[in-house]
């Protein structure tokens, strides 16, 4: 298989302080990682930088996905080249819908343009995948979304836009169990759909029971502590993350 | 030269915004009188130079729409007086040229209501010069006032809102808010968002937001792989579009997009 | 009722008391250029300094009245005697200060204030400073504290004096500011080294007591890079029913990386016509802070201005205004963005009660150049009852696309809910109301030191009692 994200060395701070002390990353096409981590470690982080956030500055390492260099490259291209991240809190943006922001993201991706009726039926069978109510295609993006539906809603935009990579942060936090069994589904279409590769970070096993793990990273004071095969999951809901912090 | 829109209560005489002067012609005279009780609906795309009064009896409520989409320069006023529990629904987009327009409407009426929504999109050379006040004299009376736009290449811009809780206008209710994005670097937006209160029992509130789009927004969008540029002009369709939605009638909203050149939002 | 006159009439009078002038020598009223000439002799002005003056009031004869803002038609100028000269030269021992100014100024707890760790005083009687104290160590850390005509004739500063005197404002700005370039006299000049950090306040408190005397001090202030001050500027005249003029003038030069801390209390006697201009300039990296409370006068109009010169500059406003009987406060702040990512603040509240007009006003421009610049205002109004006024009239003015603006503004009453549950814990209606007041107050009172957060609250007190009929 070959490589499609490659991180090396990563180092990267948030108003002048350092959070990540150069971390390392390599996943192969079509792999599952798994990121865990006590809070505080810097998995929100290593994901936000992947994705090109402006509140992360990378000061030193390199990223290079699908063989190019996106270390410097702007969000909306790095979108392009295929990864996609789903936001632990994402954000309200009034006045603009669901349905014109994915439309115009999914022509933005794909570099083609596309009818209405036809966008309108491919996200009918997302949302249909979700269980969620057709109106919110309408609904301003986010506005007044409780927390389950901010997070259907972000699997939703993976499934239309259907990247090489999804990055789900804490995707699984504050949802109830049918929740979490219904996003745990659309995870799950998503990969027999695209066979594209996932990066979880997570603190909870739960949303991982359906998925078949490759590789467990363990975060911990901005470094990689541990890493392993699905067995490190289960060692950490056992025993915590005591083993992995200084 | 005569001097229009004037500002009820003069502010900094430096800021360029107590009034402004144009050479204009007679103003050409239209009188609506909607009668008590009755619901109307009015469309209409603007000639130059037109002074409308409208007269709103008890209890009635117009729907007015007014497009200014001529390219020609224009001075436009619109007086309403709204009696006991009448209300106006106003929707005007301006979409360029040079325009000045006043928009003054008596809330004489116990409970009388004013909504407008005001929508531009200006590009180069445009200039526009908006002037509106509600006065509310009427006890329980309400406005509601919403002002999107977008300003390009060198477009100058003035909104000036006020909201004029008279003596015995308890109980009454106003907000303001304009929201402008700015898309070019040569473009002059002022924004003058007045409240004068006379009365205790009043609420009021204001609200401007002027320039780029919260970082966090553009972030979001960015990371689905929509560029910077096509973000502001979404965002832009997005809000006008709102607007025009509003309008309810097919013909007129396809005309607009024709106009503003986004028929293909409309397959 | 009755309680009510009585109670805010026995309050006021704290504020409102004074000593009969005997030795005072007063000029005759009117200005000419024979009276200025007169006043610049007396003082001993430099010749640049005469000449200054003498131009001004050129100017002053030529420029009109505002033509915007509360009406100031009652304020008849040739009524205003320019100067009053003092009765004793500058003092350095406040032992030295004749007894009924020192009683007047143990009323206002000026040395009490001073001997809790104020760093130094400068208090102005009528026209002059009769009182100066710099601490010690305040002056050892090479700080300049004085009154502005000693500076101006000690040869270290003079040439400082000139070429900032009256630069930021000229006297050009309007019709008051070059009154006060005509006949200015008294106030502070402060100037603080490079990279001198001073931990405590200076402070200084002005008062104008003679009958339809004007005030005209002038405050410069220069902080040079990487400093920092806090400077107090407290103010409190006497009752007289004669309208009286204050045309103040404060110039900030503030430096790279500095920071200019500069808090008012104005608690003008409310015949007073207050038209000040103060105005801050902002080099790179560098912050003005204003913190401004507006509870006296007649009429004011007060617009403390800062204008962000340096990348990265910023400007903050917290202000406070409660208009009550017979008062017409226009206050606000005015801000220009001139260079790139400067920001902006402006959060303030005002109150009108029993008849009181409040006007909030503010200008923020961002400049071509003031790439990649924020600005966020916010103003509260709060009415008491309906026959006072509050005005609320911003204006942003944007030329550049890279700049981000917001404002806010919100006006009502106190809400009948926060009564009763104040009531139901046991409070009356008064008390309540005062309380709610007080909170409304406190973006600026958790501002101030103590002691005038103190001072402030109590005058919110006063202004509301007996405020329900």
């Amino acid at each position: 298989m070959s490589e499609l994200l490659k991180i090396t060395g990563l180092r990267v701070s948030a108003e002048d302080k350092e959070i990540l002390h150069g971390v390392d990353l390599t996943i192969n096409e079509g792999e599952t990682h798994v990121i865990m981590g006590p809070n505080g470690a810097g998995k929100s982080t290593l994901g936000a930088a992947i994705m090109g956030s402006p509140e992360y500055a990378i000061t030193g390492g390199s990223i290079v996905f699908d063989d190019n260099d996106i270390t410097e490259e702007t969000p909306d291209k790095r979108a392009k080249h295929g990864i996609f991240l789903s936001f632990q809190n994402p954000i309200e943006i009034p006045g603009i819908t669901l349905s014109s922001f994915l439309r115009s993201a999914y022509e933005q991706i794909t570099g083609e343009r596309i009818k209405l009726f036809e966008f309108k039926k491919k996200l009918g069978a997302a949302m249909d995948i979700l269980q969620l109510d057709k109106s919110y295609a309408d609904r301003e993006l986010n506005v007044g979304f409780s927390g389950g539906e901010k997070k259907k809603a972000e699997i939703l935009q993976l499934l239309v836009l259907r990247p090489k990579l999804a990055i789900l942060d804490e995707t699984d936090s504050g949802l109830d169990v049918d929740a979490v069994k219904t996003v745990s589904a659309g995870i799950k279409a998503y990969k027999e759909q695209t066979g594209g590769s996932l990066l979880i970070i997570t603190h909870n096993t739960k949303i991982l029971e359906a998925l078949i793990v490759d590789k467990t990273h363990i975060i911990a004071d901005g470094k990689l502590a541990a890493e392993g095969g699905a067995e490190l999951i289960d060692e950490v809901a056992e025993h915590g993350f005591e083993n992995y912090t200084g | 030269m005569t001097k229009l829109n004037i500002l009820p209560l003069p502010t900094f005489a430096r800021l360029g915004v107590n009034y402004t002067e144009r050479e204009v012609a007679a103003f050409k005279r239209e009188e609506i009188t909607v009668p008590d009780g009755a619901e109307q609906q009015i469309i209409k795309f603007v000639s130059p130079c037109s002074e409308t009064v409208v007269t709103v009896g008890k209890g009635a409520a117009l729907k007015l729409v007014v497009i200014f989409a001529d390219k020609q320069s224009c001075a436009a006023r619109l007086v309403t007086t709204l009696d006991d529990s009448a209300k106006l629904d106003l929707i005007q987009l301006y979409l360029g040229d040079d325009t000045v327009s006043e928009i003054v409407t008596e809330l004489k009426g116990c409970k009388a209501a004013f909504t407008a929504e005001i929508g531009y999109d200006l590009g180069a050379g445009d200039k526009l010069d908006i002037n509106l006040v509600a006065n509310h004299y009427g006890r329980k009376s309400m406005s509601e006032i919403a002002v999107n736009g977008v300003l390009r290449d060198n477009a100058q811009k003035t909104f000036k809102g006020t909201i004029d809780f008279r003596t015995g206008s308890a109980g009454a209710k106003g907000s303001e808010k304009e929201d402008v994005i700015l898309m070019n670097e040569a473009v002059v937006n002022k924004t003058v968002p007045v409240i004068l209160c006379d009365e205790e029992d009043v609420e009021g509130s204001h609200g401007a937001t002027i320039g780029r789009i919260d970082e966090k927004h553009i972030y979001y969008m960015q990371s689905r792989g929509i560029p910077e540029e096509k973000i502001y002009e979404l965002i832009t369709r997005a809000r006008l579009s709102k607007i025009i939605g509003k309008i309810g009638d097919e013909q007129a909203e396809k005309r607009i997009y024709t106009i503003l050149g986004w028929s293909d939002d409309i397959e | 009722m009755k309680e009510k006159t009585q109670v805010a009439d026995i309050n006021r009078s704290l504020y409102d008391f004074r000593y009969d002038e005997d030795e005072s020598s007063f000029l005759d009223s009117g200005i000419t250029p024979g009276i200025i000439r007169e006043i610049s002799a007396e003082k001993g002005d430099p010749e640049w300094m005469t000449e200054f003056r003498l131009h001004s009031l050129e100017i002053y004869n030529r420029l009109k009245m505002p033509d915007w803002g509360p009406d100031i038609s009652g304020l008849n100028m040739d009524n205003i005697v320019a100067y009053i000269r003092p009765k004793k030269g500058m003092q350095s021992d406040w032992n030295e200060v004749p007894d009924d100014i020192k009683e007047t100024f143990e009323k206002l707890g000026i040395p009490q204030a001073e001997r809790e760790s104020l760093a130094g005083v400068g208090a102005q009687y009528d026209s002059e400073l009769v009182y100066h104290n710099v601490r010690k160590e305040v002056a050892e850390s090479g700080v300049v504290y004085t009154d502005l005509e000693s500076a101006m004739h000690d040869e270290r500063y003079a040439e400082m004096i000139r070429s900032h005197f009256m630069k930021l404002v000229p006297p050009t700005d309007h019709k008051f500011a070059a009154l006060h370039g005509a006949v200015w006299s008294g106030g502070s000049f402060v100037y603080v080294p490079a990279g001198v950090k001073l931990e405590i306040p200076l402070q200084s408190y002005f008062r104008l007591n003679a009958k339809g005397a004007g005030q005209f001090e002038h405050t410069l202030i220069i902080v040079e890079d990487n400093a920092y001050l806090h400077f107090i500027e407290g103010c409190s005249a006497p009752k007289y029913y004669e309208a009286s003029l204050h045309a103040g003038c404060v110039e900030l030069y503030v430096g790279n990386n500095s920071t200019l801390r500069y808090s008012t209390i104005e608690n003008w006697s409310k015949n007073m016509y207050n038209l000040n201009t103060k105005r801050a300039t902002v080099g790179e990296g560098g912050k003005v802070e204003w913190v401004s409370g507006s509870f006296g006068s007649h009429v004011s109009y007060l617009y403390p201005m800062s204008i962000l010169n340096g990348r990265g500059a910023r400007a903050e406003f917290t202000g406070i205004t409660f208009a009550g009987e017979g008062q017409n406060l226009d206050t606000g702040a005015k801000i220009v963005h001139n260079a790139p990512e400067t920001s902006s603040y402006m959060n303030t509240r005002s109150i009108s009660k029993s008849g009181g007009i409040s006007t909030f006003r503010s200008a923020v421009t961002i400049n071509e150049n003031a790439v990649g610049s924020k600005s966020a205002v916010s103003c509260e109004s709060l009415m008491l009852d309906s026959i006072s006024r509050s005005d609320t009239i911003p204006s942003m003015v944007v030329k550049t696309d890279k700049a981000d603006v917001g404002h806010e503004a919100r006006i009502g009453r106190i809400s009948d809910e926060a009564v009763f549950y104040l009531m139901s814990r046991g409070l009356d209606e008064n008390a309540a109301k005062a309380l709610i007041v007080s909170g409304f107050a406190d973006n600026v009172s958790k501002e101030l030191p103590l002691e005038y957060a103190v001072e402030m609250n109590n005058l919110i007190n006063l202004e509301m009692k007996g405020s329900i009929g």
